[in-house]
């Protein structure tokens, strides 16, 4: 039942998709992602924080869900913009959040950190022009 | 098979063929009503929680259009049709109580949809007191188990 629910709803998409000349990765002119929290320059003493990751102009799908003008959150801390359209590494640098998740509980060690956000589409790719944030620099006392 | 389940199917199908099935209208009115009642609804984590991450409980607001944003913790948001397990998407009440839990949430002046995975909003209020309130609903906008819901916040736009 529920696959025949599943089919009669893909074959719907499908109809809409093609009728649609909007690409999955296409998002809203202006569409841009920013962090809610911390504030650029926060001093976190312990280093553990909820980052709160907001998005304007596009909404959240996870990944492997092709929509368009949405996304997923990419949390990129201490590092570089990675390279455009290719999947966004995954590792300590390169925080994936395919589930949808608007928030992370991040642990950083004493130091000066820079976090940044970059939206990825269904297959990790960032949107051309990509969807980023500010990159904020945040302070972990010792 | 409970029928609710067929009628929920043609439903969400019809839903999204209808900017391609001109005069489908009719039908979609039909079979909304009976699909209205589920026997059971997409459970959600006991840890998962909705808030209202702006404007605060009590804010004053000198403008009559302002901006809410909407807070998820272990939980995400995926837009409406998609069933993917402790995903949602956002509703905002607007000066009303909360709607019944066991069916689709209402879509009017008081019930907004983000059905596109939108994770904030701007809305324009009259100058008065108002109240806002938060609850996700699953793919079909019907509210999880046990249900989303942000605390009910007032605020007084001037």
């Amino acid at each position: 039942m529920k696959r025949i629910c599943f089919i009669a709803a893909a074959s719907a998409l499908i109809a809409l998709a093609a009728n649609s000349t909007t690409t999955s990765a296409a998002l809203n002119e202006g569409a841009h992602a920013y962090i809610i929290w911390p504030r650029d320059g926060a001093v976190i003493p312990g280093g553990k924080f909820w980052l709160r990751m907001g998005l304007s102009g596009a909404g959240i799908a996870p990944a492997g869900i092709d929509r368009p003008n949405t996304g997923h959150h990419h949390v990129i801390i201490d590092s570089d913009l990675p390279p455009p359209g290719e999947p966004i590494p995954n590792d300590k640098k390169h925080l994936h959040f395919g589930a949808g998740q608007t928030e992370a509980h991040i642990e950083l060690p004493p130091g000066r950190h820079t976090i940044q956000l970059i939206l990825g589409d269904a297959d990790h790719i960032p949107q051309n022009p990509p969807i980023i944030s500010k990159k904020i620099t945040v302070i972990v006392p010792q | 098979m409970p029928r609710t389940n067929w009628l929920t199917c043609i439903t969400l199908g019809a839903a999204l063929s209808l900017p391609l099935l001109a005069g489908a209208q009719a039908q979609v009115k039909e079979a909304a009503a009976p699909a209205a009642t589920r026997a059971t609804r997409t459970p959600a984590p006991a840890d998962a929680h909705v808030y209202i991450g702006w404007p605060n409980d009590g804010e004053v607001l000198h403008t009559r259009r302002f901006k809410v944003w909407f807070g998820t913790r272990n939980f995400g948001v995926a837009p409406a049709g998609v069933t993917k397990a402790n995903t949602g998407h956002h509703h905002l009440l607007i000066d009303t109580a909360l709607p019944p839990l066991d069916e689709p949430i209402p879509n009017d002046k008081h019930h907004l949809h983000f059905g596109a995975g939108q994770t904030e909003t701007y809305i324009e209020l009259p100058p008065g007191t108002h109240t806002l309130q938060l609850i996700m609903g699953d793919a079909d906008h019907v509210p999880h188990d046990p249900p989303l819901i942000s605390k009910k916040i007032t605020i007084h736009v001037q």
